[in-house]
């Protein structure tokens, strides 16, 4: 900047920090405008039944996805397996095999078990229970 | 306005779970919502909400009152070797996010998914910080220039284009119309057994005001071989495990659906920038089918010479059975094929569930809201006796196509106690609504049974 007397240069240098800051506060407005990034508490495995099994099963599901969406189903031995096959083959879960199998299994089909079938009224005859 | 009910019978089963199954369902074990209700059951489920029910014959085996349904007994059933242990009861969990209602109700967190109850679906049209919340992600970082956010459209076009929002913005017509979006999964808490997924009641569905461009113009615009029959659509939200080589989800649509002039890359909704939560700076909306097709964050259009295989295609995901097949068995995916069109549902929006009315009541005016998918709803039926004798309610013209449609209508009360209002609507093709979630799929897409309010007088 040369061609400027030192007036002129220092004139241009608050300008150009006038813009700076105006382009920064304009950036931060957009992004003060959005809401910041949700983030979900933490669960605990104490937060869900006790029953053998819990650990395991807490942590290997919320390696994705919280607890709370396992907690909201309610399905038989059969259809939790099922869900493992879904969720190793769809979803990226490593395969659980064995003992490890058995035991989040186990626990699934304890705690959140298929509701019970109405004892009186109308029974689908084709539900195995 | 449900405290009161909802106390009441909180506090019955706080109290003594088995004992207050046997009084109000006169049996003895097991914490179904299937109750059936009968003589000393019927007698104290009247005590319970405090009031007498009238059309109690009319009530329909195999369901139980909404009061009571609202407030299942949180006990699992016991499993045949051991019981199960209690889980810790507690309400809804209510949603704390910047810019939103505090009343939706959260489904889950990670990912983030929140419902909006039916009496929060009040508005012609849906103030943004009651809309309802999907992700199947991770929640993207905001961008500082929304203007410079890049979509690709490639694949079986004639000229591959990466247009920047700017460009989208500049090139093409822009228009807003009024919509209703809808989770595919919206309805699954009605299915027995219960289906795999988000417990959705009616709340995952709002409608509003999106301002954007045609999909079908820029698809144009790239030029479509005719090799092209499919899309697969991607958003920039990081998959839930972090791993970059996984999409959150990518669904599509076939050919026919992609090119209808209802589809729109939205930027706008209700006249402000799209919120983050709801795919700020770009997303699709494609209404009429499950929202998952409608993918915010908008990074890709890749037109596909088959069917999309992305995350969230295939198998029983947003996918219902060809053949119907037993409640709960395992499911063959060769009889499973794409939800496309969403089912006819309407809702209660006033009063809401659980309200309470002076003694000596004897109307009451009702209003809601009713859509079909890609169809319009020819006609809302609301009935106060279980269904024995219906109501023809008043319901408005859709603003342009794709947009809810508000009903509006008064019904008598022929004394005081407890109502049950249910509304069922007609698509204009003639289908109903029916009382139960039916053609049970494992992931419970398609449940749209009628919608119940319960209401006590005096």
């Amino acid at each position: 900047m040369a061609w400027m007397n030192g007036r002129t240069a220092s004139a241009v240098r608050l300008l150009f920090l006038f813009v700076l800051a105006a382009l920064v506060a304009g950036a931060i407005g957009v992004a003060a405008a959005q809401a910041p990034q949700f983030t979900p508490r933490d669960e605990e495995p104490e937060q869900f039944p006790d029953a053998p099994g819990r650990e395991e099963t807490f942590y290997t599901c919320t390696a994705c996805h919280n607890f709370t969406l396992v907690a909201q189903q309610g399905m038989s031995r059969e259809r939790w397996d099922r869900t493992l096959d879904l969720m190793n083959e769809r979803h990226g879960m490593p395969k659980l095999e064995g003992k490890d199998r058995a035991i989040v299994l186990d626990y699934l089909a304890r705690v959140f078990a298929e509701q019970a079938p109405a004892e009186r009224g109308w029974q689908n005859p084709f539900l195995k229970n | 306005m449900t405290g009161k009910i909802e106390r009441s019978l909180e506090e019955l089963y706080g109290d003594d779970p088995e004992r207050a199954e046997a009084l109000a369902f006169g049996r003895k074990t097991g914490t179904s919502r299937r109750g059936f209700l009968e003589g000393a059951g019927l007698a104290a489920f009247g005590a319970a909400v405090g009031g007498t029910v009238p059309f109690a014959a009319n009530m329909p085996s195999g369901l139980i009152p909404s009061a009571l349904a609202q407030t299942p007994p949180a006990t699992p059933a016991p499993a045949p070797a051991a019981p199960a242990p209690a889980l810790e009861k507690k309400g809804p969990q209510l949603l704390n996010f910047p810019g939103k209602d505090g009343r939706l109700v959260v489904i889950g967190e990670r990912p983030l998914v929140a419902e909006t109850p039916e009496s929060l679906l009040n508005d012609d049209t849906t103030p943004i910080d009651k809309f309802f919340i999907r992700n199947n992600g991770q929640i993207p970082e905001t961008t500082t220039e929304p203007d410079k956010w890049k979509i690709t459209i490639d694949g079986e076009v004639n000229k591959q284009l990466v247009l920047t929002l700017g460009e989208i913005k500049s090139k093409f017509k822009p228009v807003t119309r009024r919509m209703i979006l809808e989770c595919g999964g919206n309805g699954r808490s009605f299915f027995s057994p219960r289906a795999s997924g988000n417990q959705w009641t009616n709340g995952g569905a709002s409608a509003a005001e999106w301002t954007g461009v045609r999909l079908a113009d820029v698809l144009k615009s790239a030029g479509l071989k005719p090799s092209a029959v499919f899309s697969g659509h991607y958003g920039a939200d990081p998959h839930l495990s972090g791993d970059p080589k996984r999409q959150a989800l990518s669904r599509g649509v076939p050919l026919k659906k992609l090119m209808n002039e209802n589809n729109l890359i939205v930027w706008a909704m209700n006249d402000k920038p799209l919120p983050l939560i709801h795919g700020f700076p770009v997303r699709l909306v494609i209404p009429g089918w499950p929202g998952s097709v409608s993918s915010k964050w908008l990074t890709r259009i890749w037109v596909r010479d088959r069917e999309h295989d992305g995350q969230g295609m295939g198998q029983t995901s947003y996918r219902v059975a060809i053949n119907p097949i037993v409640p709960g068995s395992k499911p063959d995916f060769k009889n499973f094929k794409d939800l496309e069109s969403m089912p006819v549902r309407s809702i209660i929006s006033n009063p809401a569930n659980g309200t309470k009315h002076a003694a000596g009541t004897r109307g009451l005016n009702l209003r809601g809201a009713a859509w079909a998918g890609d169809y319009t709803v020819r006609q809302v039926d609301v009935s106060i006796d279980y269904g024995a004798t219906w109501q023809r309610m008043n319901v408005s013209k859709p603003k342009n196509p794709y947009d809810w449609q508000r009903w509006t209508g008064a019904v008598k009360l022929p004394s005081d106690g407890y109502f049950e209002i249910w509304t069922r609507a007609t698509d204009s093709r003639g289908v109903m609504q029916p009382h139960v979630a039916g053609n049970w799929n494992p992931q419970g897409y398609g449940g749209n049974p009628m919608h119940r309010v319960a209401v006590l007088v005096g």
